[in-house]
């Protein structure tokens, strides 16, 4: 007799705890609800975004394990391979966005810097040279190499004849 | 000006700024001036006269055997030989003056990589000038070459073409 009383206390209690736990629960999103209509509390998360605790969180949950958390669970996920992204992908190309950014990066400065150094750059000139260069500006390029040694070896000439006559 | 236009301007704008800063603004005139001897601007004057001579030679050709089928007076023949003549001196001094005073570089200059330009200035000459310069290089000529010797004695490599047409010829920067 003494078993049947056992556990239809247990089950008792397991009931009682868990409409309790439940009327908490509802309790706390009513309270959630009243606190999210409250007219104070726009003004509360605003002070709290522009305060430098926010600054802070983000930069604690930038430079925490979050970032690369979020990194694995988009490629196990595989998310840039699904079409959303596809189209997300395909309306920034084609929007106006794109186009500010080239015309930003054209009127940079740092942009032509770059290029003008690369197109100075020894594999770039080289392949241009390569290209360019034929037979005939060969031999044209040794000819006026030789035509420049002649013409100091023949001032040299001229300047010593005319030391001697003096 | 479109919001394009502008924006190409913008960019140009910050191509030369940055030319400027990669390269500097003054490096074309930074380095002296390296003027071209006697034996460069030899080669390069007998490849202009080759062209002058060898086009004078084609053009008399055509003209001839043109005329050598019609039966023309010994006065004609003799009238227009006088005036092959004349448009041969003109078709020279056309072609060394036009060369000298447009881009300073006659296609024997562009083969040896020289340029004629002023001696105070990176300008090219003026027309006058040329036209000075090309009688100062018959002038030289004249006493059996010697007025090219200058060009072996003088710092500036001048011969008296180059000081009666104000001019130096220079290596063109970079081709060395």
């Amino acid at each position: 007799m003494r078993v049947p009383l056992v556990s239809q206390s247990l089950g008792l209690g397991r009931r009682v705890s868990s409409a309790a736990a439940d009327a908490v629960g509802r309790a706390g999103l009513a309270g959630l609800d009243a606190l999210l209509e409250w007219r104070y509390t726009d003004e509360a998360v605003k002070r709290v975004l522009a305060s430098p605790v926010a600054d802070h969180a983000v930069g604690h949950a930038l430079r925490g394990p979050l970032v690369d958390a979020v990194a694995r669970d988009l490629a196990q996920s595989a998310v840039l391979e699904s079409p959303a992204m596809e189209r997300l992908a395909t309306e920034v190309i084609e929007s106006r966005l794109l186009d500010t950014i080239v015309e930003r990066l054209l009127e940079s400065e740092e942009l032509w810097i770059m290029v003008d150094e690369i197109a100075r750059s020894p594999a770039v000139t080289d392949a241009i040279g390569q290209q360019s260069v034929g037979f005939a500006d060969q031999v044209a390029g040794q000819v006026r190499v030789r035509s420049q040694r002649a013409d100091a070896s023949i001032e040299r000439v001229a300047r010593r004849l005319l030391r001697r006559s003096r | 000006m479109s919001v394009s236009d502008a924006h190409a301007a913008m960019s140009a704008q910050a191509q030369a700024a940055a030319t400027v800063r990669a390269h500097g603004p003054e490096l074309a005139d930074a380095a002296p001036p390296v003027y071209a001897g006697l034996v460069t601007r030899a080669l390069a004057f007998a490849v202009d006269a080759a062209i002058v001579d060898l086009t004078g030679i084609f053009v008399g050709v055509v003209v001839g055997l043109g005329l050598s089928v019609l039966k023309t007076p010994d006065t004609v023949d003799h009238l227009l030989l006088a005036v092959g003549g004349v448009l041969f001196v003109v078709w020279t001094v056309s072609y060394f003056v036009g060369f000298w005073s447009t881009t300073g570089q006659t296609p024997g200059n562009r083969l040896m990589q020289i340029r004629v330009r002023r001696e105070s200035s990176d300008e090219a000459l003026r027309p006058r000038w040329a036209f000075v310069r090309l009688i100062g290089l018959g002038l030289a000529a004249l006493p059996l070459l010697l007025g090219f010797l200058p060009m072996l004695l003088t710092d500036r490599r001048r011969g008296l073409q180059d000081m009666l047409g104000r001019s130096v010829v220079v290596h063109v920067r970079g081709a060395r």
